[in-house]
């Protein structure tokens, strides 16, 4: 039986979806059959940060209204042995879909899945209750900005209401550089705001949006932090204990060096 | 008006001035009546004398607030007397049950979180933090132990002697009856500090211009004493 958990964090643009993708494809790295729901409708976009768009014919409203069988709408990830997309609907809006489709669908898929990972749309309207209504476990992404963290707490606030596990956090597009400084929130500030146990951090890089632009998930990627940050996030859902990644990047002796001469290293 | 022989009204001369005691057996309009030929009988007495205290003492009978009201207009009609309370030993289980509420102190241990509004009657105790964006209400007192981020609105049916209390005090607004204090926007101040270092409440001071004030908890004591004398 899989554990369904659902990826929200109420702001937008806070990397919902990026962080859907690549906690599903580190999972699916470590070999656990996963299944991505992407619950956007009207504005999907899993499939595209996956590179899947092409194969999509029938999607999560036509499985909620039964015009097809929920196996009939997912997308099979070859890169993988079990990575499965259910992609949202295009041409429709939220109100498609209801909070008991949306249990339907995940119990159905729930017997063939280790994971089942639900992508939640920005909001806290209807996208969010559905979202939300199949889902077991949370994880609430935030950004260390004062925004996106003030969304977070309202988000955490309204899943505290629902039949959920408190929600674990991750904080994305950490930046040791202006935190240092002081010009941000650090993930220390952040976490003691939220009061929320910390399931990972995510530095901010640019190999995340240039394999987002590429259709591969940064996860696939052995040599970006931003990818270890998913994986050790895929090793601590399977249970096992991952020390925190260090946000600052161990500089090499000729690094040093050469800032020291004031040359951009 | 059969029956009335005097004896449903009594005025008392005490030390703090006069008690006039209602009988609690007779109809409320018999009681009204005589009430009102008494004072009309006395009203030589009242009218030259000084301002007298009077406290109304019903015994066991229920007075609503029209019954209270109309006894108070007929004894001010005198002039001279100013009622100074109207005693009942009797309450309606709702008037009953808002006391109760009022005197009660509700703890709740949670985060208060943005969005949530946590709304009491009396004192408000939480154990865990007011975060930006969230708000609590109480008629009474608040208290915070934990990080008061948010907004905190103590004594909202105008009790003015309220306070909020706080272990770590960073408010973005607290308000105390009808006084207001909001926290420095961002842009006008670099740094966010807290409104005081370590743990300290909030009261209204001031005679003509009200504000709110921040004092160290361990002089709430002090405070509440001051009050409770005015």
């Amino acid at each position: 039986m899989g554990e369904a958990i659902v990826i929200t964090s109420g702001k937008g643009g806070v990397g919902k979806t990026t962080t859907s993708a690549n906690i599903g494809t580190a999972l699916a790295l470590q070999g656990q059959k996963v299944c991505l729901i992407d619950t956007d409708i009207g504005l999907r976009n899993l499939d595209v940060v996956m590179g899947l768009e092409n194969r999509i014919i029938y999607d999560l409203v036509d499985a909620a209204e039964g015009r097809c069988k929920v196996q009939q709408a997912l997308i099979r990830d070859k890169r993988f042995d079990c990575l499965h997309l259910l992609p949202a609907a295009q041409t429709k809006d939220k109100s498609a879909v209801n909070p008991e489709q949306m249990q339907e669908i995940v119990e159905t898929l729930r017997p063939e899945y280790d994971f089942i990972l639900i992508d939640c749309p920005a909001g806290i309207e209807q996208g969010f209750k559905n979202a939300v209504s199949g889902a077991d476990k949370a994880i609430v992404v935030t950004t260390p900005d004062t925004a996106a963290v003030r969304d977070a707490d309202r988000i955490i606030g309204l899943l505290e209401n629902e039949d959920i596990e408190p929600p674990k956090l991750v904080v994305n597009r950490v930046r040791s550089d202006l935190s240092r400084e002081g010009n941000v929130l650090d993930v220390e500030d952040v976490v003691a705001t939220l009061a929320v146990d910390l399931l990972g951090m995510i530095v901010d890089e640019e190999h995340v949006l240039k394999a987002a632009h590429k259709g591969e998930p940064i996860a696939m990627n052995p040599n970006s932090r931003a990818s270890l940050g998913y994986r050790n996030i895929a090793r601590r859902l399977l249970g096992e204990s991952v020390p925190l990644m260090a946000v600052e990047e161990k500089k090499s002796f000729f690094s040093k060096v050469k800032s020291l001469f004031g040359i951009k290293a | 008006m059969t029956n009335n022989n005097g004896n449903y009204v009594t005025i008392k001369g005490t030390k703090e001035g006069l008690t006039i005691v209602l009988n609690d057996q007779c109809s409320y309009q018999e009681l009204l009546e005589e009430l009102k030929k008494k004072i009309e009988r006395e009203q030589r007495l009242f009218e030259n004398g000084p301002q007298v205290e009077v406290r109304v003492h019903a015994g066991n009978r229920y007075l609503s607030k029209s019954h209270e009201e109309e006894i108070t207009e007929v004894l001010n009609k005198t002039g001279s007397v100013r009622v100074h309370e109207v005693h009942s030993n009797v309450m309606t289980k709702d008037e009953a049950h808002e006391a109760i509420e009022k005197a009660t102190v509700t703890s709740v241990t949670q985060i208060v979180r943005s969005g949530q509004v946590l709304r009491k009657k009396g004192d408000i105790l939480i154990i865990g933090d007011v975060n930006p964006g969230g708000v609590v209400e109480a008629t009474g007192n608040i208290y915070v132990i934990g990080a008061l981020k948010g907004i905190a609105r103590a004594g909202t049916e105008g009790e003015s002697h309220a306070v909020v209390c706080a272990s770590v005090m960073i408010p973005k607004q607290i308000s105390i009856s009808d006084t207001y204090f909001y926290a420095p926007e961002k842009h006008e101040k670099q740094e966010q500090k807290p409104a005081i270092e370590g743990p300290g409440y909030a009261y209204v001071t001031g005679e003509e211009y009200k504000a709110i004030a921040f004092e160290e908890t361990k002089m709430l004591g002090h405070y509440l004493r001051s009050v409770s004398y005015t």
